[in-house]
């Protein structure tokens, strides 16, 4: 395993939460306990980059001029943080988040500062801001597009939670744009196209994820040109025999969503692992289920199941009240056909489990019978699950 | 060993759990395919409620990152979790479930 960070494999979640607000080090997130590799004769070299890859060789050429031949090749590069040109990398007060480098320079900025301004409402925007707020910082996210999360959550969602989320007190800025930037000694200013200027001790940017890829590209594996990831078939392999490709940076048809895309989370990370696993080893594994996000942010527990596919009408399941630990629901996302197929939970991951035989196998149901919050859930399911139930008449 | 009683049978149902606390410790006790298990309630990952996870198969999921436990031994299963949970030896009489505290 070779790796261009100097740290033993760790779990990259924590990063914007417990990583960034508490004081724990890199040992406390590793995804292996120490010693693992070497109990397992896996070879790690780290702070070590692969320069190139010979896919017919079957070499890979490292940057201190080390070679090593390869029997098969799994290209996990993920990605690094996409950058704005007027917010240079490497500059004080300006913050991008990717490794546990950046969570620790940014948890200290973060000790040191009043007032932080996040550019961009996306998860990981959203998720500092929290955490900036939870350590007493005055904090405003600044938002370009008309809701937040919106290529992950309906529209009602948005609304509930950017409510919610300026009931805690952060500015959260919609349609806002970022056009001037200003970055001072003392602190930067970042001009809107409105006209007015914000500023703050210092700014995180969060605006997304760039995979890496060049080492592919060049090797001539097939690059998706929509969303610049390696193209992987069912089994992650790449076009070219002998080289897998797995996580943020593979672009994949989801059996479960039916197109190709670059699947951003932890558990796709996880689960295209595993069939690359499966694949090198020649043991056939289940093809993956519906994919499965989640995000901790201002005390609550936000899980996302499916995908949001076009046309779904959404029904709830609890209340939307205020955003206190005690508010819990979710939203079913079904289709004309009644097949679940994109499902929130809002402090109710328990709940969200139950359900996941049902979205796994897009049964069709009627979602109002699963609605009933006074019911457990799990029975429900159950029946819908062997069409035992009689359809709410609307 | 000294035995006492946390709940009756017919509190938890086939692969359900409710929260129990016993002095300082939270616990939950859970009943899979009929077995009954007693364990930490917090998950060792993330501060979580076990009890309101998913039970099934002898193990349980926190309803938080999905962590699952072995509810018999207590294993860390699968991630995000590296660290078992404490298991507590339980038995059951008559309509009655008990645990061993010492």
């Amino acid at each position: 395993m070779v790796g261009s960070e100097q740290s033993l494999p760790y779990e990259r979640p924590p990063l914007s939460k417990v990583m960034l607000s508490g004081s724990g080090s890199v040992d406390e997130i590793q995804i292996h306990p120490t010693g693992f590799h070497i109990e397992n004769s896996i070879e790690t070299l780290f702070g070590v980059e692969v320069s190139s890859l010979d896919a017919n060789g079957h070499t890979a050429m490292l940057k201190n001029g080390q070679t090593i031949e390869w029997q098969h090749c799994v290209v996990a590069t993920g990605g690094k943080a996409r950058t704005i040109a007027g917010l240079p990398l490497d500059t004080d007060r300006i913050h991008y988040l990717r490794t546990i480098a950046d969570t620790l320079r940014l948890r200290e900025e973060l000790r040191q500062s009043r007032s932080v301004l996040i550019v961009g409402g996306g998860f990981l925007g959203l998720e500092v801001a929290s955490t900036a707020r939870s350590l007493g910082l005055s904090a405003a996210v600044l938002e370009c597009s008309d809701r937040v999360l919106g290529r992950a959550i309906p529209p009602v969602l948005s609304s509930w939670l950017y409510q919610s989320i300026l009931a805690t007190g952060v500015d959260l800025r919609l349609n806002t744009r970022c056009e001037s930037f200003d970055v001072r000694t003392d602190g930067v200013s970042i001009g809107l196209a409105s006209g007015e200027a914000l500023s703050a001790d210092m700014v995180v940017v969060a605006v997304g994820l760039e995979p890496e890829v060049a080492i592919a590209r060049h090797a001539g594996l097939s690059i998706h040109p929509g969303n610049g990831g390696i193209r992987v078939d069912e089994h992650c392999m790449t076009s070219a025999p002998g080289v897998y490709a797995a996580g943020d940076c593979s672009s994949q048809t989801h059996p479960f969503i039916g197109s190709e895309m670059r699947l951003e989370s932890w558990q796709n990370a996880n689960a295209q692992a595993r069939l690359v696993a499966a694949a090198i080893v020649g043991v056939p594994i289940p093809p993956q289920t519906a994919p499965w996000f989640w995000s901790d942010q201002f005390g609550w527990n936000l899980q996302i199941l499916g995908v949001p596919v076009a046309g779904l009408q959404y029904h709830r399941r609890g209340e939307l009240g205020t955003a206190d630990t005690a508010t819990k629901f979710m939203l079913l996302g079904a289709n004309s056909a009644g097949q679940i197929l994109h499902a929130i939970a809002l402090n109710s991951g328990g709940d969200l489990r139950q359900l996941k035989p049902l979205v796994d196998s897009k049964t069709p149901c009627d979602p109002m019978f699963l609605c009933d919050a006074s019911a457990p859930l799990r029975p429900l399911v159950r029946a819908a699950l062997t069409r035992t139930y009689t359809p709410t008449v609307s | 060993m000294t035995w006492i009683k946390i709940a009756a049978v017919d509190q938890v149902g086939e692969d359900e759990a409710v929260a129990v606390v016993v002095g300082d410790l939270k616990l939950a006790l859970f009943n899979s395919g009929g077995n009954f298990h007693v364990t930490d309630n917090i998950c060792t990952h993330q501060y979580a409620m076990l009890s309101e996870g998913f039970v099934e198969d002898g193990c349980v999921e926190c309803p938080l990152h999905q962590a699952r436990f072995d509810l018999t031994t207590g294993a860390a299963l699968c991630a995000p979790a590296t660290q078992p949970i404490r298991v507590y030896p339980v038995k059951v009489e008559g309509d009655d479930i008990l645990m061993d505290v010492t």
